[in-house]
């Protein structure tokens, strides 16, 4: 069915992708027909300017959103046909998010807050991988804080823990250092890297900072919503370039 | 500004709908009691217009103890009886056209289902018919003539079952006769439920005034005669005889009198409707300070962006004032309405079992405008803190990304609502350690404080307690129980102020079913302590006729049937003269040989002996109200006369619900038997008799007279404690609004934090959070606020509760029962109220698209 074939190392990719808003006159293509494949094991960006579709993409992708036409498939299951409930689950057992901002659930520890995709799919929690995990976001003091007691740049830690706490197959983050500081932007996107690097992890970041892309294996630029270039093994230099070319 | 606020409630409308429902109801609860109270009022002005028709009365000098315990007899206050012979002495004064003895008295009508004819609690009585009477009017068949015809009024008939033509059984004057109904009559106004036979004069002169003396007599004047030129006429004629203690007053005087009389009636139910819409309002009052609460929180950057451009404090604090003032007028214009429908609806409810009412229900623009101010300013006083909190906003928020709201300390609750709950809690204490000193005022003063005070604190023992509630959520369904704990802990304040509505509600119902319950037990054990009788005969209409009496009496197994009886004389002291004969006051007429027989009575002082030599008996509350002791004289005033009486015995029993028991002898010789009712038999066995043979008899003794029933002691004290049930049903309905209104509290809080909490809803949707598990969340939640407002307040009000039988143990209450198992019903219904309030918050929850509840700001 696939016109272009699927390398095994892919771990989710688009097919055909469109998703349209509006009706008549009024429509507006976010995605115009995207095809991506985002690698396993793999840091991959995605870049574009202001209402180019790169959120669109990620929300399609993660299955947040539904795509008008074409396929999206993650860790080997078209999500496009998928009920809300096994969205749910999908989501539970095999995605990681981390969100620009308002990451945490107020009411629980940062203990709690790491745990809690484990705790709603009632599944153990592993101590020696949340150690790891801790460990690598450096939180280990703070875990009994409330979010409101730590700071932007630790919050959002405790965001990439969490998302990287149940092994899901692959870890969206939406511009995850966008509100943050030089310094904390710095650790966040340390650990993302980190864990890719050592734990093997699958993460898919949109950006628009050509500092915070600079630390992907890969990047992809949209523009109009289509895929209009990709970069591999990137530099703040290199993405600037790239992107003076497509403007 | 005022531009700003009202785009604010446009933009916001759902977040207010239910504020203003809120006030809807409680203005409802006010405006129905206000226009029910006209209704009745115009009711009962339209029966004291058309039956009061008479241009001058004759009527007794001096008070006297009210005609009748059982409510019949008419209006105005009581006075001594009359000659009917004045009847034609007024006749014969110039300008005199009519004039017509009041001839009435309480009477039984069986109705075609052999069953007695009445109307809950409405009158049953008895009149003449007298052809040239003008207020009635025959409509059909013809007038009674003889002991064995009546006619009956309209609605009477419709409600009886009866035809013309037809013969039934009917108690009259405590007499049971046979009688041939002959006669519809127009009555010519709303009778209110009341059930009005019709006799002719010789037999209504034969029941109702044998001994010659009526009430009153109505005088009609002839055309051009003034009723005060009859007055003057009439005046030196009935006041020749000074031993007939009569005189004159003109229509319109005794007219005012019966209003003024009615008016002061419906003026207790009236503040009885109002101190439950109080409540309603009260807790209305909650839900408004919670929606503003948490709409100046959202909306603090708003208020900060105003402030930075220039608005002042007293602006912000207007803005949001003026949205408070449109909700409030908003729900009391629709609570104007829903009360006036509500009246409406009762008014074709009543009419259906009976009550004809008056047409019209009286909206007047006082009422409205009353309305509409209370729902506005209870409305205003709920925004108030919520808005000088947006006021004081500082315009730097503006410029901030990230608002945080900072959570005011809980010292100064936690102080003031300690002070409060300990005043209060003194105040019940000393009402228990020393009831006879002013003990109800104390211990009402004190149950406010409590309550209050409880109020004040809620918030601050909201965590710890919501804490042990939710404990078996977080055990049994983790991890929805712990985020529910979380949501209802991270804000004390709204969850104890949402809670704090439900509180009050429950804090009441728990009061009342401790009551209830403690009532019911004192009844029974009162029953069984004091009643040493057999049998006890009892009838609804609290009157069980003089030949039912005699029918009893005279079973060959019937050892004693001692009669209580009831009737209403002056209390004063001899020689009072200038003071006047004292308040009128319900008296007990009892066979001294009762005691010891058929009753147990506890004797604190004197002998009950000396009953049988013509003293009485006083109760010692009352005794001791009045420094009565033995040896006092007391001179008792009624319809026929006074007589001068000494205490003999100090008695001390709930049972007898009369300050003052008379042997039967002087009881008779002041009460004339049209005016005395006979309130229980208690019947003796001869001995060896067989209790079931004598339960048939007895039972076939008064089957006749249908309205009376036999029971033994076990049955009577269920009768009377299920009395207790039926004034329980009633406060229940009447508290259950401000339970509803709590419930739209709850649903209104949740729905609001739902909105609050949308992004975050979102980020657990994202990770993985499934829809039921959402609405688990929002319903856990839900129950967990119920089921602390409901455990706060129960606990509170059964507390308050358990001091009252010490307090109130002289008016009966004697024992003190906690009902468990209604409070754990109580308890259930807390966990219901708290599911069906998550609904509609929970579905909304769950339909969040995860998309958009992650990205909105």
């Amino acid at each position: 069915m696939d016109p272009t074939p699927v390398a095994p190392a892919v771990i989710a990719h688009a097919r055909g992708l469109v998703k349209t808003y509006g009706t008549g006159e009024t429509t507006v293509r976010a995605l115009d027909g995207i095809d991506v494949d985002f690698a396993r094991g793999r840091l991959t960006a995605i870049m574009g300017p202001s209402g180019s579709g790169k959120s669109t993409l990620m929300h399609c992708m993660a299955g947040l959103d539904r795509a008008t036409a074409g396929s999206v498939v993650v860790d080997g299951d078209e999500i496009g046909r998928m009920s809300e409930r096994q969205l749910t689950r999908l989501r539970r057992t095999r995605l990681g998010f981390v969100f620009q901002a308002y990451n945490l659930v107020p009411t629980l520890t940062a203990a709690e807050n790491i745990t809690l995709p484990l705790d709603i799919a009632r599944r153990p929690v592993d101590r020696a991988h949340f150690d790891a995990v801790v460990a690598a976001v450096g939180l280990g003091d703070r875990l009994s804080h409330r979010p409101s007691e730590l700071s932007g740049g630790q919050q959002q830690r405790v965001a990439c823990a969490r998302a990287l706490v149940s092994r899901p197959a692959v870890v969206f983050a939406d511009e995850p250092t966008g509100n943050l500081d030089s310094h904390s932007s710095g650790e966040v996107l340390g650990f993302l890297r980190r864990s890719v690097d050592d734990l093997g992890q699958s993460v898919v970041m949109v950006t628009h900072d050509p500092n915070a892309a600079s630390i992907a294996h890969r990047v992809v630029f949209l523009g109009d919503g289509r895929l209009v270039g990709e970069l591999l093994d990137p530099t703040a230099g290199t993405i600037l370039d790239a992107l003076r070319e497509l403007s | 500004m005022r531009r700003v606020a009202l785009r604010g409630i446009r933009a916001h409308l759902v977040r207010f709908v239910l504020s203003v429902l809120a006030v809807t109801l409680g203005v409802a609860f006010v405006a129905g009691t206000f226009s029910l109270r006209a209704m009745l009022s115009s009711t009962f002005n339209d029966i004291v217009e058309s039956s009061l028709t008479g241009d001058v009365y004759l009527r007794g000098a001096e008070a006297a103890g009210s005609t009748s315990p059982t409510g019949q007899g008419g209006f105005g206050e009581a006075r001594n009886a009359i000659p009917i012979a004045l009847t034609d002495v007024a006749t014969a004064v110039d300008g005199v056209a009519l004039a017509l003895p009041g001839l009435n008295g309480p009477a039984v009508l069986v109705g075609a289902d052999g069953v007695a004819v009445s109307q809950g609690q409405a009158p049953s009585f008895a009149q003449a018919l007298d052809p040239a009477d003008p207020t009635v009017r025959l409509v059909a068949g013809r007038a009674p003539v003889g002991p064995a015809e009546i006619a009956l009024a309209s609605e009477t008939l419709a409600a009886s079952g009866l035809t013309l033509g037809q013969t039934t059984p009917a108690v009259i004057a405590g007499t049971l006769a046979q009688v041939a109904v002959v006669g519809e009559v127009d009555y010519g106004a709303p009778l209110a439920g009341a059930t009005v036979l019709f006799l002719d004069v010789a037999t209504a002169v034969q029941a109702y005034a044998p001994a010659g003396l009526v009430q009153s007599i109505t005088v009609y004047a002839d055309p051009g005669v003034s009723p005060q030129t009859l007055v003057d006429r009439l005046q030196p004629v009935v006041t020749a005889d000074a031993a007939v203690r009569a005189e004159a007053v003109t229509g319109d005087e005794l007219r005012d009198d019966a209003r003024a009389q009615i008016e002061t009636a419906l003026g207790f139910i009236e503040t009885f409707l109002l101190v439950f819409a109080g409540i309603s309002l009260f807790v209305g009052g909650f839900i408004i300070a919670n929606t503003f609460a948490m709409s100046v929180r959202q909306r603090l950057r708003e208020f900060a962006l105003l402030r930075a451009l220039g608005a002042s404090p007293v602006q912000v604090f207007a803005s949001i004032l003026v949205q408070a003032a449109v909700v409030g007028l908003l729900g009391s214009a629709l609570g104007v309405l829903a009360g006036f429908a509500l009246v409406s609806v009762l008014r074709v409810v009543l009419g259906r079992f009976g009550m004809s009412l008056s047409g019209t229900i009286p909206l007047e623009p006082s009422t409205v405008a009353l309305s509409l101010a209370i729902g506005t300013v209870v409305s205003l006083a709920a925004a108030a803190l919520p808005a000088r909190r947006a006021a004081l906003t500082p315009p730097v928020e503006a410029m901030r990304d990230d608002v945080v709201v900072q959570e005011r300390t809980l010292r100064w609750r936690a102080l003031s609502g300690s002070l409060l709950t300990a005043l209060g809690v003194a105040a019940v204490v000393l009402a228990v350690v020393a009831p006879e000193s002013d003990g109800g005022q104390r211990l009402g003063f004190g149950a406010a404080a409590v309550l209050v005070g409880v109020l004040l604190l809620a918030p601050v023992i909201a965590r710890a307690s919501l804490g042990v509630l939710a404990a078996v959520f977080v055990a049994t369904l983790p991890p929805i129980g712990r985020l529910a704990r979380g949501n209802v802990t991270r804000n004390p304040r709204r969850t104890a102020n949402t809670a704090g509505a439900l509180m009050i509600g429950m804090a009441l119902v728990g009061a009342s079913s401790v009551l209830a319950a403690s009532a019911q037990d004192s009844t029974r054990s009162i029953v069984a302590e004091t009643s040493t009788a057999d049998f006890v005969l009892r009838s609804p209409t609290a009157a069980i006729p003089a030949d039912a009496l005699a029918a009893v009496a005279a079973l060959p197994d019937v050892e004693a049937a001692d009669a209580v009886t009831l009737g209403s004389v002056l209390i004063g002291r001899p020689g009072a003269g200038a003071g006047g004969p004292g308040p009128a006051t319900v008296v007990v007429g009892l066979d001294p040989g009762a005691f010891g027989r058929t009753m147990d009575i506890e004797r604190t002082d004197g002998s009950l002996d000396r009953l049988a030599d013509g003293e009485i008996a006083a109760q010692q509350g009352a005794a001791a109200d009045a420094g009565w002791t033995i040896g006092t004289e007391l001179e008792l005033t009624s319809t026929t006369g006074s007589r001068t009486v000494t205490v003999g015995a100090i008695i001390d029993s709930p049972a007898i619900q009369a300050p003052i028991v008379l042997p039967e002898a002087v009881f008779d010789d002041l009460v004339p038997a049209a005016q005395a009712a006979v309130n229980l038999v208690f019947v003796k066995a001869v001995p060896g008799a067989d209790r079931t043979v004598l339960r048939r008899d007895l039972t076939a003794a008064v089957a006749p007279f249908v309205v009376v029933s036999v029971l033994d002691n076990e049955q009577f004290a269920s009768e009377l404690a299920g009395q207790v049930d039926q004034v329980l049903v009633i406060l229940y309905a009447l508290l259950g609004l401000s339970v509803v209104i709590a419930i739209l509290g709850i649903v209104n809080t949740l729905a609001l934090s739902v909105i609050e909490r949308t992004r975050e809803i979102g980020l657990m949707r994202a990770v993985g959070l499934g829809r039921l598990q959402l609405a688990g969340t929002v319903m856990i939640e839900s129950v967990l606020t119920a089921l602390f407002g409901t455990v706060v307040g129960v606990v509170v009000g059964v507390a308050l509760a358990a001091a009252m039988p010490t307090v109130f143990s002289d008016v009966g209450l004697t024992t003190l029962a906690i009902p468990w198992g209604t409070l754990g019903w109580i308890l259930v219904l807390a966990g219901v109220v708290g599911v069906l309030a998550a609904v509609w918050p929970a579905i909304r929850a769950a339909r969040l698209p995860v998309l958009q509840a992650v990205t909105v700001d």
